[in-house]
């Protein structure tokens, strides 16, 4: 494809000249893929590849060769990546995070039961329920993501491709068509319009073929191969085609020179497989949650045991205590909440085309600082379309929205007319059949790219083209070489009248308007002048410089004494005039935005997110693209055009003045990493151009390295190493590869850009609101330890037993829990920066803080005042109980006295123990009332945000409910030892639940009205 | 590597000289926050105590605001079994002496030198009379006398003469109670039906009777006689009601002792003892309650 390209075009291609095949360190083993391709072939003879694998260019290989080389090479097929059995991935659910923390807990819980079974005769068992409850939730919580992430699997495996691959292989001189697999090195293979490339050939000849190269390359032009070496860089040349393009249109026979895993694509497939992925953002957070919580623990135990032995406990009920202990700051049901939380953040995501693979993934969009986005496809709709026009002197502008939307011009002038009819005729593409029904822009086209756009544009300007075309017969056509660097036909007029014959043209503009002697102005011709002239140079310059592909028209009306009907006119041996035409004007096209992308661009921006684009493009088609959707932002300016509006060498220009730049990928490689983390530090807007896979790896490694948490977006087998590399990695559902689905996290379903805004509102949001309900859940952790604790200190008979903690843990507080994941945002999280990982963490000291000194202790006083109620009102004063523990406990006493005298039986005392325990317990529900409900905001009033969560008050009715079932319900005392309460108890947390929502509205106050204040830098979490 | 710079940053963490920071705090960040929280919890703690006197002021002196839980009374005896078991050496003093070290120390309250003063005890009487109504629990009468109770009355069970309660010979004296519960009134059995028939004669006015058997069909004839001895055998009524310990700070409660006299030895044996009453039931998950079980184990080999 050579014609209608601006001289900048040019220039950017030759600079890829030095492109050495050596480049760049990287690690260990992928040190040899993250290298450039090592081909050499392209610079061979076609006799010497021939000799190079013991083939015929004519005759192919030999059935016995081939036999051989199959044996050799094995299956012309890539790797599939090492799928991880299921069995390893049920694992990993299982063991993976925070499950880690519950094992240890249930082993710690067995582990005391060993204990205290090896030593006492007759073993509470407390510890070995506890145990197998906690193994239970951590096996259910693991089998419940594990399907959740199976049904993303399934939906990612429909997206294959299962029709086995044909070849066109010529072998002993005869054509066979075999199995793509079959393919071996040295085949001669031959591969027409609409094929997909069965190997990386070597090109022996073409005719008009063109391949389109966007998924490796990112150029969106199909590229045209021949023969010739045009290129030191083998991925530039034009004589080698890429295994898994497609080949667009033409015929063309070449070589297999590599096959499987060692072609250009299997490289960057096995590079991809082979990245090690870091842990996602909330994989972190959790672990550092679990840091501070074992950290609590673990203070908390051993401060208790020393405790324990300085009041005389034998070193055995020690031990216990201290496994007590730390297995009751175990929260058992956070596991739950989160899992629950993060799938319905993903489903919801999933209703808005978001496909998430992993369920950590889900929050991670949230955390993004840097999108780092490729071009083609993803940011563009990867179609050509006509984006402006010149006649009449004038640049005009066509739409190139989705919906047609945009601007238009004047359809009325005569010189538009010519240039439509022009387009139309000297045009070889045309709709594919039985698509009358599709909107224009939707239909299929056999043909060029650039011809497609030029008879889409058409067709919607001024109807049908094969209308038009049946009515101006075709007589004769010079299709497109690169020699002539122009396409011509000749037709026969509409007006039957008319035996003159009209000749088309278009091409290179310069080519054009070389064979122009006039030009068409408003409908006239006119003579063609200097003035003229200048006036087409600059309009083909702007229009270059937007970073289009330019093409000139031109016709003329072929004087009927010279060229009379039935003229026989010779394409191959010109016998016409080629000169002497006029001209009509340029029409240039573009690969559009999408439509959706610029707003969502500009949503990133005011998000605080960084949005980098990496392309393998061309840099000024790349710059315009940028500047279109807002990439690089009105008034920005590159080095380049601050040294081009001052008149100065670029050297001279301050590289600090400019916030935004353009980088090649050939000076890309010169970048020690200082100067690569200077550039991603320094500017806020960066293009990134013809970049090749390994480098697009590279940027993002180079974000990662600053710190940023980056997201990638692509569609192309180029980005999938960059996809895999990313923290999170965002493929395309309709356009993209294979590969670069199975390297991203989540996966667009509607290709559209702007679901990543979706994405990172929701990722912020569940961040958010994971905190909030790890806030809530941790709370109650304090009323279920402090029991324990004051059970060991003032030996008082137990307030909350290990049964009703499993009731409030992994019952009544769980729905309240989960329902914070529906609240809504407190203020706009599209208009704050993106969380620091290193200072905003999902649980930091404030939360610990709030949850455990504040709230969790007033919840903790709610209960003991529940407890002393009970037992007071049975008979045992609050002074009595102190020190009573041994006897309490002590099954032979049957006669313990209470505060009155009366004599209380073993089993009549334990009963009112229980029912102080369920009294303990709701009263826990009733301060987490309270508690769910200062949880709902961090800093807003709940008279700001309303209580308009309706999940979060069915959590508070259900709680309620469950709460009154596990008391009243008949059996309840049989099954958990829990026993109905008389009506008033219920009643006893209440003040607390009050004094709790005042306390946190009176903070939060303060929060309000001192911004940056104590409050702010001690509380808010 | 990393280890080392881990490390570094621990110490760093503990003490940062540069910025004067104590564990990630300074010397005025810490005063502020423990400022903040010594505050916060003297709040709480007053709140709290504040509760629990409001608390305290619903409450009677004289009785509990509920007593469901502790009516029915449970049914105690001295010594106290572990695990419903008392086995012992008859031939071995170290066997049996915490036995009997429970019931000295059990029957030194009963002594009569603490029966003397006149303003606190009176008699009332060794036959079993009608209730001792003392007037109302709430009225202003202040303490309330209590009957005495003279150990004699317990026979070779008093531990007046047999230090061993019976355990020297293989005949153990067991003592047994009825817990006590405020205000409550025990009331003997009226119908006969749930009595069985060898512990009818038993039955007789204003006692709640007591009565022992074994437990399991073959032990039949194996725990022999069993001697009761307290007034009519069992618990008389003029002990009851109970004032609480407020207003009836000397109460006796009344005792029975069961003394084994012809027990089989050197075999586990299983004995129910059981009281009698309208107002007495037993639980199956409370052993205690109206009744208990004693496994009993006497070697002399």
């Amino acid at each position: 494809m050579g014609y209608g390209r601006s001289d900048s075009y040019r220039v950017a291609t030759t600079q890829d000249k030095d492109k050495s095949p050596k480049k760049k360190k990287g690690g260990k083993d992928m040190d040899e893929l993250k290298k450039e391709v090592p081909i050499t072939e392209h610079k061979m003879s076609i006799e010497e590849v021939c000799r190079k694998f013991q083939t015929d260019c004519v005759q192919g290989l030999t059935n016995a060769k081939a036999a051989e080389y199959l044996i050799r090479d094995g299956p012309n097929a890539l790797t599939p990546p090492p799928t991880t059995p299921e069995w390893v991935k049920f694992c990993r659910q299982l063991f993976g995070g925070f499950s880690v923390l519950l094992w240890t807990g249930a082993i710690l819980c067995f582990l005391a039961y060993a204990i205290q079974a090896a030593t006492e005769d007759d073993p509470a068992g407390d510890n070995l329920y506890l145990g197998i409850v906690l193994t239970a939730v951590v096996v259910i919580t693991g089998c419940f993501s594990y399907f959740q992430e199976a049904k993303s699997s399934k939906i990612m495996e429909s997206f294959k491709n299962m029709v086995p691959q044909q070849a066109l292989v010529i072998r002993e001189g005869e054509k066979v068509q075999i199995n793509a697999e079959e393919v071996v090195g040295g085949d001669l293979v031959e591969v027409k319009g609409g094929d997909r490339i069965p190997a990386d050939i070597r090109v022996v000849s073409a005719h008009g073929c063109k391949v389109d190269n966007s998924s490796l390359t990112g150029e969106s032009e199909p590229q045209s191969r021949s023969p010739d070496n045009t290129h030191d860089n083998p991925l530039e040349t034009r004589n080698v085609a890429f295994f898994s393009t497609n080949c667009v249109e033409g015929t063309a026979r070449g070589i297999v020179i590599c096959t499987g895993d060692r072609t250009v694509m299997g490289r960057i497939a096995t590079l991809t497989s082979g990245l090690e992925t870091g842990k996602t953002p909330i994989a972190k957070e959790i672990e550092h949650f679990i840091h501070i919580i074992t950290g609590v623990a673990v203070f908390l135990g051993v401060t208790f045991f020393i405790l324990a032995i300085v009041l005389g406990y034998s070193w055995l009920e020690a031990v216990i205590f201290l496994i007590g202990i730390i297995v009751a700051n175990v929260p058992e049901g956070l596991l739950a909440t989160v899992t629950v939380c993060l799938t319905l953040t993903a489903k919801r995501m999933a209703k808005k085309n978001c496909l998430v693979k992993n369920l950590e993934a889900v929050e991670t969009l949230g955390s993004t600082s840097t999108i780092c986005s490729d071009k083609t496809g993803t940011l563009t709709q990867n179609r050509m379309t006509v984006a402006h026009m010149w006649f009449d002197n004038q640049i005009h502008e066509a739409d190139t929205t989705e919906d047609q939307s945009g601007a238009s011009f004047d359809k009325s002038s005569v010189t538009w007319l010519s240039l439509a009819r022009v387009a139309g005729l000297c045009n070889r593409a045309q709709f594919k059949a039985g698509q009358d029904a599709l909107p224009i822009l939707k239909r299929d086209v056999a043909g060029d790219a650039s011809e497609s756009a030029l008879l889409k544009c058409i067709e919607l300007c001024c109807g049908s083209v094969r209308a038009n075309r049946d009515r101006n017969k075709k007589v004769a056509e010079i299709p497109f070489n690169s020699t002539n660097k122009y396409q011509l036909s000749i037709h026969e007029t509409e007006d039957t009248n008319d035996n003159r014959y009209l000749l088309v043209m278009k091409g290179a503009p310069e080519r054009i308007l070389d064979c122009c002697s006039t030009i068409m102005v408003q409908g006239k011709e006119q003579p063609m002048d200097e003035e003229l002239k200048e006036s087409f140079q600059n309009a083909y310059m702007e229009l270059g410089g937007l970073g289009e592909r330019v093409l000139g028209f031109c016709h003329t009306m072929l004087a009927e004494d010279q060229y009379p009907k039935g003229f026989a006119f010779d394409t191959d041996d010109v016998n016409f005039q080629t000169d002497q035409l006029c001209f009509i004007g340029l029409m240039s096209m573009i690969d559009p935005p999408r439509a959706a992308v610029p707003d969502a661009v500009g949503k990133c921006r005011s998000a605080g997110i960084k949005v980098i684009m990496v392309t393998g493009d061309h840099p000024i088609t790349a710059k315009a693209i940028a500047k279109g959707v807002g990439i690089i932002s009105e008034g920005n300016e590159t080095v380049e055009d601050i040294a081009a509006r001052l008149n100065i060498p670029v050297s001279q220009v301050n590289p600090r003045d400019a916030k935004a730049c353009v980088i090649h990928g050939t000076d890309l490689k010169d970048l020690s990493q200082d100067q690569m983390d200077d550039i991603l530090r320094n500017h806020t807007e960066i293009v990134f151009a013809r970049t090749s896979p390994q480098q697009k790896l590279i940027i993002v490694e180079g974000c990662q390295r600053l710190g940023a948490i980056v997201a990638v977006t692509g569609d192309g087998v180029n980005d999938s190493p960059a996809l895999k590399k990313a923290d999170i990695g965002v493929a395309m559902g309709i356009s993209g590869s294979d590969v670069s689905k199975q390297a991203a996290d989540m996966i667009l379903l509607d290709d559209n850009f702007a679901s990543i805004v979706t994405g990172v509102e929701e990722g912020r949001l569940i961040f958010d609101n994971l905190k909030k309900s790890i806030a809530y859940t941790l709370t109650s952790n304090i009323p279920e330890i402090t029991p324990f604790l004051l059970f060991i200190c003032a030996n008082i008979p137990l307030p909350l037993g290990t049964i009703t903690i499993l009731c409030i843990d992994l019952g009544t507080d769980m729905v309240p829990a989960i329902s914070l994941a529906y609240e809504t945002a407190e203020s706009d999280i599209m208009k704050r920066q993106p969380r620091n990982p290193f200072r905003d963490k999902l649980v930091n000291e404030r939360l610990i803080s709030i949850a455990y000194g504040q709230i969790g202790m007033i919840q903790a006083v709610a209960g003991f005042f529940a407890y002393f109620v009970i037992l007071a009102e049975n008979g045992f004063l609050p002074s009595r109980l102190v020190g009573i523990r041994l006897n309490w406990d002590d099954r032979s006493v049957n006669d313990l006295e209470d505060s009155y005298g009366q004599q209380w039986t073993y089993e009549q005392r334990k009963i009112v123990e229980f029912t102080c325990h369920t009294a303990f317990f709701v009263s826990i529900v009733v301060v987490q009332w309270a508690d769910v409900i200062i949880c709902k905001t961090r800093r807003n009033s709940v008279f700001q945000q309303g209580m308009r969560n309706k999940i979060l008050i069915f959590g508070l009715f259900e709680e309620t409910a469950l709460a009154a079932f596990l008391s009243y319900c008949p059996g309840m005392d049989v099954a958990l030892r829990m026993y109905p309460l008389k009506p008033s108890w219920w009643f006893c947390a209440f003040p607390y639940s009050f004094l709790i929502f005042v306390y946190d509205e009176v903070r939060k106050l303060l929060l309000r009205r001192n911004p940056g204040g104590w409050v702010e830098r001690e509380t808010y979490y | 590597m990393p280890a080392k710079q881990d490390d570094g940053g621990w110490k760093k963490f503990v003490w940062d000289s540069d910025k004067g920071e104590l564990l990630g705090r300074t010397g005025s960040s810490w005063f502020k926050i423990i400022a903040f929280y010594v505050v916060f919890y003297g709040c709480l703690a007053g709140i709290f105590i504040g509760t629990i006197q409001a608390l305290l002021l619903t409450l009677s002196n004289y009785k509990p605001t509920w007593q469901d839980r502790v009516a029915p009374p449970g049914l105690s005896h001295t010594p106290r079994s572990d695990k419903a078991e008392v086995a012992f050496d008859m031939k071995d003093q170290e066997t049996y002496l915490p036995y009997t070290k429970a019931l000295r120390d059990f029957m030194t309250k009963y002594d009569e030198k603490w029966q003397a003063d006149k303003m606190k005890f009176e008699d009332c009487g060794e036959e079993a009379v009608e209730y001792k109504n003392r007037g109302d629990l709430e009225s202003d009468v202040g303490i309330r006398k209590a009957c005495r109770f003279s150990r004699s009355w317990l026979g070779p069970c008093s531990g007046l003469d047999d230090p061993d309660f019976g355990f020297k010979e293989g005949k153990p004296c067991f003592i047994v109670k009825l817990n006590r519960i405020v205000n409550f009134r025990p009331k003997p059995p009226t119908s006969n039906e749930s009595i069985p028939d060898e512990a009818q004669p038993k039955v007789q006015p204003n006692v709640i009777p007591i009565f022992c058997t074994n437990r399991r069909e073959e032990d039949a004839g194996k725990v022999g006689e069993v001697k009761y001895f307290g007034i009519g055998g069992g618990f008389p009524m003029q002990y009851y009601p109970y004032y609480g310990k407020l207003l009836h700070p000397h109460y006796l409660q009344p005792l029975v002792a069961l003394q084994f006299a012809n027990l089989t030895m050197n075999t586990e044996l299983r004995i129910e003892c059981k009281v009698y009453g309208d107002n007495i039931d037993y639980s199956d998950k409370d052993r205690y309650q109206g009744r208990f079980d004693l496994k009993l184990t006497i070697t002399n080999l």
